[in-house]
């Protein structure tokens, strides 16, 4: 996977050693992608590399970033930050990347952004949705396009706002940290829009029987149950609820964008009928983008984009944009073209926020029919970007 | 009498060739250690210096691992424990008590003993497959009290360590100069080293090695067996949690992915490639791995089925590890050197 990469920059520095004067301004820019390639990552990290391949191919069939074609260069960042840390550096000092992506977890955004920093380079993440990475663990050289997990809390609650106003809400998430603060964070959205909490229980991550909480919950008559558990666990809950017969009175149940995925979906396609969610990205978005979008990444690729895929797409085109504004890739001077830009992904227009480096973007609901999430609602991107908690820069 | 007498002369020679040999090894990594980073300085590279110090590092883990499986005969599956919890403490304390390295250190050396003997009481109990079975359970519950807690970063770890300037009295290293703190870590790893090698030669050592070879003898000899036990293992996690407290220095960030199963695992492949029981392997095989893993995973993302197949071929051939293979042959010279001498 690498030989070829090599093989183009010894071609490259061939032709730019003997020709250099005609050919400075095509030297490419390089982008390294700092990913999991291995382990239980590699799925997201194969939807990282799909998306940032087919806007690197287009980009560069368009003329490339000011005459200069983009070239990725990948490492296996395992999805474990002590490894990410060690490529970012190589990235860095062997391949003198201008700009880094491809992060996934959370734990290695956050460290590989502190190489960045101390290595004076700019680097975004198109997966990790944990708030705290421009929230209070932002850096000036890291920025987000892709959703953060409050962008989709909000965006949830402003539709459940709408369907069932003063919703009585029953809160069951895994116990773990994650499990704890998506929780926290959908009951602080619900209620600030009006909904009333009824109860809230943790069952251990992995439970075997649901059944215990059960009691609680017909106690308490919710109309909604939110859940953030996630894998096989919502497998079990879903089935377990079947059983005892608590979806049959109505009870809406909603959750985080990761409790019903295309993995566990098979197993509960009766039961989580009508699961609703709030997510960044669905390949259902009726915009020509989009559909340009989709139609070229399912041809390249022979499988449809999900989120990670459109994000990891969308970060070449910001790059871009930032790059074209500032006219160099200078780190200070593409930090300041950042500022607020606008650019165009196949969510529609997307804009940076200065104070936090987290973009700003549409926000969608969606609904398990049929199989099939089906787009409910919109919700625009000022009203589901919440306040900027980064206190840094 | 003169029969044991002359016993006792092969003993001690076959002896000196071994720890001559070890020093030999040992003065030879200090040596490429040197001219690694001279050149390394002069050509301005960054990432292949910071990378042998985390090689370096890993070593001083591995290095504890042998303390373990080389003297005392006890397969540790859970160093990772008092590596990460050194990383830990030294993060902990760099970032909101004092920047100040010889702090992070004596700490790290207090919460580690302490928490040592603890555990040393739990584990050292057990024999064989069930001491294994302890040390990496005990590994597991921390990994996962760690990963689930708040106020230790949770599964996102502690980052923001800030670089700091190592105060030597007659001047300071500092952690961003990478040929400098190279230096640095190549002392701290070589000082821990020569301790262990020193104290692998006093009569506790000596009872450790006689516990591997015949553990229901030597309560017969006299010697408590429970409490040499206790004492290598209380000794190879201050040498895990220091190794440990320098990785914060060198990364500026530490996750519960410092306490997992790869990292212990890795740990005894290390001491295993390069030579166990001999302290000065486990360095050697470190520096081999890293480098190795980086390189080749830089290359291909099936770097496991590499490093694994490596593993399997490094056993069935040198069995006795890097030093292993090339030892004999360096004995029998100093032996021969040794022996006209004495004739």
């Amino acid at each position: 996977m690498r030989t070829k990469s090599v093989i183009t920059r010894l071609v490259a520095a061939l032709a730019i050693g003997t020709s250099a004067p005609l050919f400075a301004q095509g030297n490419p820019i390089k982008i390294g992608v700092d990913t999991p390639l291995s382990g239980t990552y590699a799925p997201i990290g194969q939807q990282v590399k799909w998306g940032l391949e087919l806007a690197a191919k287009e980009i560069n069939a368009a003329g490339g970033v000011l005459g200069r074609p983009l070239q990725l260069t990948y490492e296996d960042g395992e999805a474990n930050p002590a490894v990410a840390t060690q490529k970012a550096e190589k990235l860095f000092q062997v391949d003198k990347v201008d700009f880094l992506t491809g992060t996934v977890n959370s734990g290695a955004t956050l460290a590989v952004g502190q190489v960045a920093e101390r290595n004076h380079r700019l680097m975004a993440t198109t997966v990790s949705f944990a708030d705290s990475i421009t929230g209070d663990k932002c850096s000036p050289n890291v920025y987000r396009v892709n959703a953060r997990a409050g962008q989709q809390s909000i965006a949830l609650a402003e539709w459940l706002a709408k369907a069932k106003p003063k919703a009585r809400v029953f809160f069951l998430g895994p116990d773990y940290e994650m499990g704890r603060s998506t929780v926290a964070a959908f009951k602080a959205a619900a209620e600030a829009k009006g909904a009333v909490t009824t109860g809230e229980v943790f069952a251990p991550l992995g439970n075997k029987d649901y059944s215990p909480f059960f009691g609680q919950i017909r106690a308490a008559h919710p109309d909604v149950l939110y859940t953030s558990v996630a894998g096989n666990d919502t497998v079990r809950l879903f089935s377990q609820l079947d059983e005892y017969g608590l979806l049959k009175g109505g009870m809406q149940i909603v959750g985080a964008s990761g409790t019903v995925t295309s993995q566990n979906m098979g197993a509960i396609r009766k039961e989580a009928e009508g699961f609703v969610t709030g997510v960044g990205y669905s390949p259902e978005i009726d915009t020509p983008e989009n559909r340009k979008f989709v139609k070229a990444f399912e041809a390249a690729n022979k499988a449809p984009p999900d989120l990670y895929g459109a994000d990891s797409y969308g970060v070449l085109y910001f790059y871009k944009a930032a790059v074209e504004k500032a006219k160099t890739t200078d780190t200070d001077k593409l930090r300041t073209a950042m500022a607020d830009l606008e650019w165009m992904t196949p969510q529609g227009m997307k804009k940076m926020r200065a104070g936090d480096h987290q973009a700003i973007q549409d926000m969608y609901v969606v609904k398990l029919t049929g199989g099939e999430f089906k787009i409910i609602s919109k919700v625009p991107g000022v009203a589901a970007i919440g306040p900027d908690e980064c206190k840094r820069f | 009498m003169a029969d044991a007498g002359s016993v006792i002369e092969a003993v001690r020679r076959s002896e000196d060739s071994r720890r001559r040999s070890l020093s030999a090894f040992a003065l030879a990594f200090v040596a490429f250690g040197v001219a690694f980073a001279a050149i390394a300085a002069a050509r301005g590279e960054v990432f292949f210096l910071r990378l042998a110090t985390e090689a370096l590092i890993f070593g001083g883990l591995a290095l504890s691992a042998d303390i373990l499986l080389g003297y005392a005969g006890m397969l540790s599956l859970g160093q990772a424990l008092f590596f990460g919890l050194g990383a830990y403490v030294s993060a902990l304390v760099l970032k909101n008590v004092l920047p100040s390295f010889w702090l992070a250190m004596l700490v790290t050396l207090l919460v580690t003993t302490l928490i040592g003997l603890i555990a040393a009481v739990i584990a050292t109990r057990a024999r064989g497959v069930y001491f294994a079975l302890i040390t990496f359970g005990l590994a597991q519950v921390v990994a996962k009290v760690v990963f689930n807690t708040p106020s230790l970063g949770a599964s996102d770890g502690i980052i923001g360590v800030p670089v700091i300037a190592i105060d030597l009295g007659v001047g300071q290293v500092t952690a961003a100069s990478p040929a400098a703190f190279f230096l640095f870590c190549l002392a701290f790893i070589m000082a821990l080293y020569c301790l262990c090698a020193y104290l692998a030669r006093t009569p506790g050592g000596r009872v450790l090695a006689a516990i591997r070879s015949n553990e229901d003898r030597v309560p017969f000899l006299g010697y408590p067996v429970t409490r040499a036990r206790m004492l290598a293992f209380v000794l190879a996690a201050d040498v895990a949690a220091l190794s440990g407290a320098l990785y914060p220095v060198l990364r500026g960030f530490v996750s519960p992915e410092l306490l997992y199963f790869e990292v212990s695992g890795n740990a005894i492949i290390t001491v295993i490639i390069g030579g166990m029981g001999t302290l000065i392997g486990p360095l050697y095989g470190s520096a081999l791995i890293v480098v190795l893993k980086s390189v080749i995973g830089s290359y291909t993302a099936h770097h496991l089925i590499v490093i694994g197949s490596l593993f399997v071929l490094a056993v069935i051939f040198f069995p006795q590890g890097l030093i292993g293979a090339v030892r004999p042959s360096l004995e029998r010279r100093f032996a021969l050197r040794a022996a006209p001498l004495r004739r």
